[in-house]
């Protein structure tokens, strides 16, 4: 990110990626929004499909070319993928579940909300005169992978223990429980994930 | 305005590939797998051998009936033929054909991951139709393609980052202009399990128990009619193309070749794709189906490993050549 | 020694090639009419000059479909004083191939060889009573029958032939004789 302290930047004349930007943005709102009330399981998953990708438009539209496909790759290819194989496995019901909508309906709003709040105040609140310049690709491959392994490594490693970790308790669990096939598959999309993360360090 | 021109050209021979190259696989396949069981395959339609006969299927295809069961959840029905078949249209943009700008659709930075990632999310067409099917033999489709999915990525995935660890780069261009012909050897385990990773992601036999039509009739297509299912077979066809592209770009070398003038880099490309399509093929034939857990029991016992042994490789080599 | 992974496979491969190079057994029938052989049981013709309603194919026939009439006919005195001779002519031959079996007896038993295997096979018809074939429809597959296939090599010689042969040697014998004499 570079400080383009120089160039007039203002919220009243905004550029055609920053509409954009908005846009997609109110839609993967929505769609959140839709994915979290919808009383329809597999839609629900589906609208996360939506939310998910509209995520990944939006760091495309902030040039984190590596970041966005890592996103679908992921999370759309893998993360729905296992949620939608839950959701079969357990014969999710075409229509509406009636069980589907937990009592605690206004104290998720109220976590959420504040969640959000405080997101939005700390993001805001660090970044408040900082523009990134979008003329030039700030998050293309290479330059990810130099942060990564020059400012961020420690961080970096601890995840890659931690989600080791995850794949050997979940490879406990399941020997434990004797041969229930949803954990192991659980340990493989770990191990997976894992892998990805692997991945994006090694490019 | 020429941005523009120069931008609708590329989009409409983009198109035009993606429509014309799975029907010259679909009808080589019917041609190649007759003559393998001693039959002639279609002969009548177009005149000679047959040659229309796809575009007759696809007359046939648009005349039938449209229908969508009474049970099903009619919305994610219709959409699931085209969330299966755009993603692979989305792919080909990004697969190089010969050397320079001209030959390639756009050049994506993380060519790789944006080919493997778009290729991923076309499963969700499946799973989509499976669940939406109200049908208990969709619904297995659906959850085999689910399994078959998450087994066969990580080996894919692998077998990928070992080509990118070779050529330091995960640009598809990039990694061409770094070839060198001694990759071939170096790659073989790699391109291996790519390829059988990808024919398993492609849900072709021997790894189609998804579809297994003695099973569970079609698989998530088993209700789908007219020209929905043709989308799906399209995007078969369409997912044979590329997968063919892809191993050739990042493990045949693509546009380089033992000879040839420098213009007809994109000769090399196509033909290796085409030989990579003919294996496909000829696998096909071969080959009975795989039983589930014998598939589960290949990925993770053969392929995972043979992966990570490849990444091994290529780390020592590349650091020994440094 | 357990067999390397993926040999059997290597064959299966090496067996779907090998079949893609041979020629291929689609008979693409009608295109190209089929190579039938010599003795094919294709259809019954009629050879109706040599039938004399003697009726033993109509009454061999396991499934009673040979249909004949006739009528008595008295034929003049070959030579003056002589006795007046009578002789069937063959008023309706048909065979009803709806219920024909093929099985050949009727051939088998014609003792004035009428009866003759075709190979034209292309008697189709859209109702089950057009497949009642009348004589004339006989007569023409006649033409349509083949020349009986050559005797195996060191086949014993057919017996009308060695009768004649030996009627001849006879004929001959005597003609020497007579010279002699």
């Amino acid at each position: 990110m570079t400080l383009a302290a120089t160039a007039p930047q203002g919220f009243l004349s905004p550029t055609g990626v920053e509409i954009v930007f908005l846009l997609v943005g109110v839609v993967t709102l929505g769609a959140a929004l839709i994915t979290v009330t919808s009383k329809q399981l597999v839609h629900a998953a589906l609208w996360l499909v939506v939310t998910l990708g509209g995520v990944a438009v939006e760091y495309l539209l902030l040039t984190a070319e590596f970041i966005a496909w890592m996103q679908v790759l992921i999370y759309v290819g893998s993360v729905v993928v296992l949620l939608l194989f839950g959701l079969m496995l357990t014969k999710a019901p075409i229509g509406p579940s009636p069980d589907a909508d937990s009592g605690n309906r206004w104290a998720a709003l109220a976590v959420a909300g504040g969640a959000a709040a405080a997101l939005v105040w700390v993001v805001v609140d660090a970044f408040r005169t900082q523009w990134i310049d979008l003329d030039t690709a700030q998050g293309s491959t290479g330059d990810v992978g130099a942060i990564l392994f020059r400012h961020w490594v420690l961080p970096f490693e601890a995840l890659s223990v931690l989600l080791l970790a995850a794949l050997v308790g979940a490879i406990v669990l399941s020997r434990k429980n004797g041969t229930t096939n949803e954990e192991s598959r659980q340990g493989s999309q770990a191990r997976e994930a894992s892998e990805g993360r692997r991945e994006e360090g090694k490019s | 305005m020429n941005d523009v021109l120069d931008v609708a050209l590329r989009l409409l021979v983009v198109l035009a590939v993606f429509l014309v190259l799975p029907l010259v696989v679909g009808q080589t396949e019917h041609k190649v797998m007759a003559h393998m069981q001693g039959r002639l395959g279609p002969m009548y339609a177009g005149g000679f051998h047959g040659w229309a006969q796809l575009i007759a299927d696809g007359v046939k295809f648009a005349q039938k009936e449209d229908v969508v069961p009474a049970n099903a959840d009619r919305r994610i029905f219709q959409l699931a033929p085209a969330v299966a078949l755009i993603p692979y249209l989305i792919v080909i943009v990004a697969i190089p054909i010969g050397p320079g700008e001209g030959a390639v659709g756009t050049v994506v930075d993380a060519g790789i991951f944006f080919v493997l990632a778009v290729m991923g999310a076309g499963v969700l067409g499946s799973l989509m139709a499976g669940w939406a099917s109200a049908n208990k033999f969709s619904l297995l489709g659906g959850l085999r393609t689910a399994a078959q999915l998450l087994s066969y990525e990580l080996p894919m995935l692998l077998a990928a980052a070992s080509v990118a660890m070779a050529a330091g780069t995960v640009s598809l261009v990039g990694i061409l202009d770094a070839f060198e012909w001694w990759w071939l050897p170096w790659q073989i385990i790699g391109a291996f399990v790519f390829f059988v990773a990808g024919l398993a992601e492609l849900q072709r036999p021997p790894f189609d128990m998804p579809i297994a039509d003695s099973e569970i009739i079609f698989g998530a297509y088993t209700e789908y009619t007219g020209l929905r299912f043709a989308l799906f077979l399209l995007a078969e066809y369409a997912g044979i193309v590329i997968l063919c592209g892809l191993t050739t770009v990042l493990f045949l070398g693509g546009w380089h070749g033992p000879w040839g003038a420098d213009g007809l880099g994109w000769v090399w490309t196509l033909l290796k794709t085409a030989v990579l399509a003919f294996v496909i093929i000829w696998l096909r034939v071969t080959t009975p189906r795989l039983r589930e857990d014998q598939l589960q029991k290949l990925a993770w016992t053969t392929l995972v490993p043979l992966a990570l042994a490849q990444i091994a490789l290529t780390g020592i080599v590349k650091v020994v050549i440094q | 020694m357990p067999p390397i992974p993926g040999s059997g496979l290597a064959k299966g491969l090496a067996v779907t090639l090998r079949t893609m190079t041979k020629k291929t057994v689609t008979a693409q029938y009608p295109d190209v009419q089929p190579d039938l052989p010599p003795r094919t049981r294709g259809v019954i013709g009629l050879f109706e000059e040599n039938c004399t309603v003697c009726m033993l194919c109509a009454r061999e026939c396991p499934d009673w479909c040979i249909y004949i009439d006739s009528h008595k006919e008295t034929v003049p005195p070959a030579a003056p004083g002589g006795r007046e001779r009578s002789r069937n002519v063959l008023d309706r031959f048909a065979i009803d191939f709806s219920l024909c079996m093929y099985c050949g007896i009727c051939i088998e038993v014609c003792p004035f060889d009428a009866l003759f295997w075709s190979p034209e096979f292309e008697y189709a018809e859209t109702d089950i009573h057009e497949l009642t074939h009348e004589r004339d429809k006989l007569r023409e597959w006649m033409w349509t029958v083949p020349a009986p296939p050559a005797l195996d090599p060191g086949a014993e010689e057919p017996k009308e032939i060695a009768a004649a042969r030996k009627a001849a040697d006879k004929l001959a014998a005597q003609q020497r004789q007579e010279g002699q004499e």
